[in-house]
């Protein structure tokens, strides 16, 4: 049966094996350069004590064209799921074929278990090598912005690519096993991957683990270490009842940007401190002791950075559950269905 | 033969339909309260006065689920080209239906041009009211962030979507009748449709017209009109050679001292290295000494003004591609023994 696997697929398994090569040149060929780009930079700013002002406006990494094709390898599992899980059962059907595959030595079951076996074991290396190349590319970006855990990026590195090539394989299976006809599987099999990769990427990623919540005293601010993930930010009062921040701010505000409480938010008593027209030194003063004497503090609720392999995990973990839940679906329908 | 084409496409007009209906309303939904954000926020900055603050970073102006849903429409003119363009010449020769339909009193001329000019029109509007609803929802975050014009934003609104639309769909239909088979005609759309649109976007665009430079001096400060793409700038010397440099330890005009005239260089003390930078004081002795050197800035740049420019040339390319291959299927469909 294996060697019957690898003479359908051997012209895909070329072709396949081209595009991967041809990614990973321009990968590795682009990724030196922004890596011994960052280490020149690295150099410089030590030699004169600014690495603290390298952020992704001083300093560009790589290149656009680059990067967007990173971006894109998010449509990766997709692409497999399209075009090599949905036609694996559904193109039998409308060909007939399952007719003569299934009256031979070999049961249904072992045709199945074969053909699906070393597809999704070639999906899930499709996925994994594409993913090493991204993650490794991505590192000096990594270590300049410390986003490797918001969406979107999160979703393009590590282990979860795997999970998320083996699932759309394997829906793509099973969507054929069921609709027996392979363009309706494509546009199921698409339209399945984006809705549950974004179920699970909007509603439940963010509650894999109860977030972390650390308070600042008003007026300075707290960013979470390293490539956390940062879900919300705002005030409390003192029993901890959430402040409403207004969008009109009059001006007046403590702590700066995105950490700053207007002064209207404060209660009455305060207000009252700061007195008409933009802050001064003192009147600052006056209305911060007054807002911690009421016990208001500014929180940040957020994933730690150190729970990213914890969250890959789990996420990759649902994925190749639901892809395995799938298989069974197409099991169940190929056993009974007459041949 | 239009008729025909309606019974055998009417399933999925139904099906498009549907979903342009939920694609839309959850547009809409997000986007009134999109716009009533803008209007509030534009009410109270007003009273403020700090309506010149306002920035992405920091203004409330956003929708998670329709701003997915902006994002996912990049995609759209794709899904057309593979679920519609593609299998439409390759699923006949596929299933040999061909035979049958090429045997008719319509000739075969009549009968690609009928189905594929409904198809291709059912593109369009299809690419058309997508981007006209990605349009509206991206009204108010226009304004406040002026990025229209930005890759990614330029390509999901205006009339270039419709053109993407018309093209991969007619790469669908070029790829079915000479790969004469289904699968691979979609991998080719997938791939082309990819390939096609970085290499536009990335590598075309910002040569569809010469970008405007303006020069300026050493001392001076000057930015494009809001929303327009930079493609250059630095400083220049006398002779127009650009300085380059990307970190140093003293930096002027964004190029570290190190490649600056010595006699320029001389006039840095050691101690501007430190965290804080050269001194005011330094700062204008060296912008003197530079300025009468015959050194000056300049900035390249595609304004603003030519974004429907840029949009027209860009429908335009993708339009051309468009008929040359739609002249290719009618070439492989009439060359072919029936």
């Amino acid at each position: 049966m294996s060697w019957v696997v690898w003479r359908q697929y051997r012209a895909a398994a070329a072709i396949t094996a081209a595009l991967v090569a041809a990614f990973a040149a321009l990968i590795v060929v682009t990724g030196v350069q922004a890596a011994s780009q960052w280490h020149s930079a690295l150099a410089a700013c030590t030699a004169s004590r600014t690495c603290g002002n390298l952020s992704s406006s001083t300093i560009f990494l790589g290149s656009h064209a680059i990067g967007f094709l990173v971006i894109m390898t998010l449509g990766v599992p997709a692409v497999l799921g399209i075009l090599a899980g949905a036609p694996l059962l559904a193109h039998e059907f409308e060909t007939g074929t399952n007719q003569y595959a299934w009256t031979q030595s070999v049961t249904r079951r072992r045709w199945l278990a074969v053909k699906a076996g070393w597809l999704l074991l070639a999906a899930a290396a499709i996925g994994g090598i594409v993913s090493a190349l991204v993650t490794w590319w991505s590192g000096p970006n990594n270590a300049l912005q410390a986003n490797a855990f918001n969406p979107g990026r999160f979703d393009i590195m590590g282990i979860v690519p795997v999970g998320y090539a083996v699932f759309a394989t394997a829906l793509g299976i099973t969507a054929g096993a069921l609709l027996r006809r392979t363009l309706p599987a494509i546009a199921v099999t698409l339209a399945g991957f984006i809705a549950v990769r974004a179920v699970i990427f909007i509603a439940l990623r963010r509650s894999f683990m109860t977030p972390v919540t650390s308070y600042f005293p008003i007026g300075s601010g707290f960013t979470p270490a390293r490539s956390a993930w940062q879900l919300t930010s705002g005030f409390v009062g003192a029993n901890g009842q959430p402040i409403s921040i207004p969008q009109s701010t009059n001006g007046q505000v403590l702590g700066t940007g995105v950490e700053g409480i207007p002064v209207s938010s404060l209660p009455a008593s305060c207000q009252a401190a700061a007195g008409h027209g933009p802050l001064t030194r003192a009147t600052y003063h006056a209305v911060l002791s007054c807002a911690q004497a009421h016990g208001i503090r500014g929180y940040v609720t957020y994933q730690p950075a150190s729970r990213y392999w914890a969250f890959q995990g789990i996420e990759t973990g649902i994925f190749l559950l639901l892809a395995a839940a799938l298989i069974a679906v197409a099991f169940a329908v190929v056993s009974r269905r007459d041949a | 033969m239009t008729w025909l084409t309606w019974r055998q496409y009417r399933a999925q007009a139904a099906v498009a339909a549907l979903v342009l209906a939920a694609f839309a309303t959850v547009l809409l939904v997000t986007g009134l309260q999109l716009a009533a954000q803008w209007h509030t926020l534009l009410a109270s900055c007003t009273a403020s006065r700090t309506c010149g603050n306002l920035h992405e970073g920091g203004t409330p102006l956003s929708n998670p689920l329709g701003w997915d849903l902006a994002v996912l429409s990049l995609m759209a003119p794709a899904l057309f080209g593979v679920l519609v363009g593609a299998p439409l010449v390759a699923h006949e020769f596929e299933t040999r239906t061909s035979d049958f339909a090429w045997a008719q009193s319509i000739t075969r001329t009549h009968w690609l041009a009928v189905k594929v000019g409904w198809v291709l029109l059912a593109a369009a509007v299809w690419g058309g009211a997508i981007a006209a609803l990605v349009t509206w929802w991206s009204g108010p975050r226009n304004a406040a962030f002026g990025n229209a014009f930005q890759a990614n934003y330029f390509d999901q609104q205006g009339l270039v979507p419709v053109a993407y639309s018309v093209f991969a769909t007619a790469l669908g239909i070029a790829a079915g009748a000479t790969a004469r088979r289904t699968l691979p005609a979609i991998a080719i759309v997938i791939g082309g449709f990819i390939g096609m649109r970085l290499w536009v976007s990335q590598g075309l665009r910002m040569h569809f017209m010469t970008p405007v430079t303006t020069f300026y001096g050493v001392a001076a400060n000057f930015n494009p009109p809001a929303g327009s793409i930079n493609t250059g700038g630095g400083l220049i010397n006398k002779a127009g050679q650009l300085m380059t440099g990307s970190l140093g330890n003293v930096m002027i005009d964004g190029v570290p001292s190190t490649s600056l005239p010595a006699a320029c260089r001389q006039l840095i003390p050691a101690s501007a290295s430190g965290p804080n930078g050269p001194s005011g004081a330094t700062l204008n002795a060296v912008y003197g000494c530079l300025q009468k050197a015959g050194y000056r800035q300049f900035i390249s740049y595609q304004p603003i003004s030519r974004y429907w420019a840029f949009q027209g040339i860009e429908t335009g390319i993708y339009l051309a591609v468009a008929a040359a291959l739609i002249a290719i299927t009618f070439y492989a469909v009439l060359r072919r023994d029936a």
